[in-house]
């Protein structure tokens, strides 16, 4: 059974902090706690920069005895991690997890992966390869994949929010309500319609 | 655990040996250096989640490390990983003190 007084101290105490670690935590929907959206900023000076990265947080039974399990659901160009599922290769997340770790301190070492890529223990061999043999082309890369997936340049926010408004929303509410899930269309729409 | 107590006179009279009424406030508090479980993040001054009442029923141990746990707490802990647990905070191998 997830200890939830845990998880509920754990994102009021996340949130919290959110002005200055920029990490956010929110459940996908009130009624259930184990299904969570966590957001990461890109590192600074790294090709990730400028990005805001959403990953799909799932809380095992056992938690916090067992690791959250995360995934990217951004899509990201990195060699731990797969740019086809978002898979996460990071030993904390399996074999090196401890109770006392957070979903905050976990984010926190995704982050922090994103700023030091291992690509002698890749999870995505493509990526890792070019690492190794082409770093150019890496940066380049994934700096396109910033780019392209992990910002919501204005143009993409306008086209959301005039979508759901035209769905019947008040423009407002559709603001706030696509600020609270990071930009996720189907979450925002979710949000609405449970009120 | 440490416990201390603390009395207040309530008699006003003349001479300090004259105590006509005593009112005894006793309070206890786990003699640890955090103030939560690093486990299930709750004061250690309160219990963990499957407990109602803190204190004895719901106790703190330490390991060889000296970092505090509740007991219930670093049993799950210890009883979900095999062969060898390590401590939660510091990763050395877990061993309860003797």
């Amino acid at each position: 059974m997830v200890d939830f007084a845990r998880v509920q101290k754990e994102l009021q105490e996340c949130n919290r902090d959110f002005g200055v670690s920029g990490i956010k935590v929110i459940p996908k929907s009130e009624a259930n706690l184990t299904q969570l959206l966590g957001t990461i900023p890109g590192p600074l000076g790294t090709p990730y920069e400028g990005g805001t990265f959403n990953i799909d947080i799932n809380l095992p039974d056992g938690y916090p005895f067992e690791p959250p399990k995360m995934k990217f659901a951004t899509k990201v160009w990195h060699p731990n991690i797969s740019s086809q599922s978002g898979a996460i290769c990071l030993d904390i997340l399996k074999d090196q997890w401890s109770p006392a770790l957070t979903l905050k301190t976990a984010l926190l070492s995704v982050q922090a992966l994103l700023s030091a890529p291992e690509p002698d223990d890749p999870q995505d061999a493509v990526v890792a390869q070019q690492y190794l043999r082409e770093y150019q082309t890496y940066v380049g890369t994934a700096r396109y994949w910033t780019e392209a997936f992990a910002k919501a340049s204005s143009l993409n926010v306008e086209e959301k929010v005039q979508k759901l408004v035209e769905m019947g929303f008040p423009e407002a509410l559709v603001r706030s309500a696509l600020e609270s899930v990071g930009g996720d269309e189907n979450l925002a729409l979710e949000k609405l319609c449970s009120g | 655990m440490a416990a201390s107590a603390s009395s207040t006179k309530v008699s006003t009279n003349s001479t300090a040996s004259d105590f006509c009424r005593w009112h005894a406030v006793a309070s206890w508090t786990w003699d640890a250096q955090d103030e939560t479980c690093g486990i299930c993040r709750m004061a250690f001054d309160g219990c963990c989640p499957d407990c109602k009442l803190p204190g004895d029923d719901c106790p703190l141990i330490w390991g060889s490390c000296n970092h505090a746990f509740h007991l219930h707490c670093i049993l799950k802990w210890v009883n979900s990983q095999t062969p060898q647990a390590h401590c939660p905070m510091c990763r050395r191998e877990w061993q309860f003190k003797g």
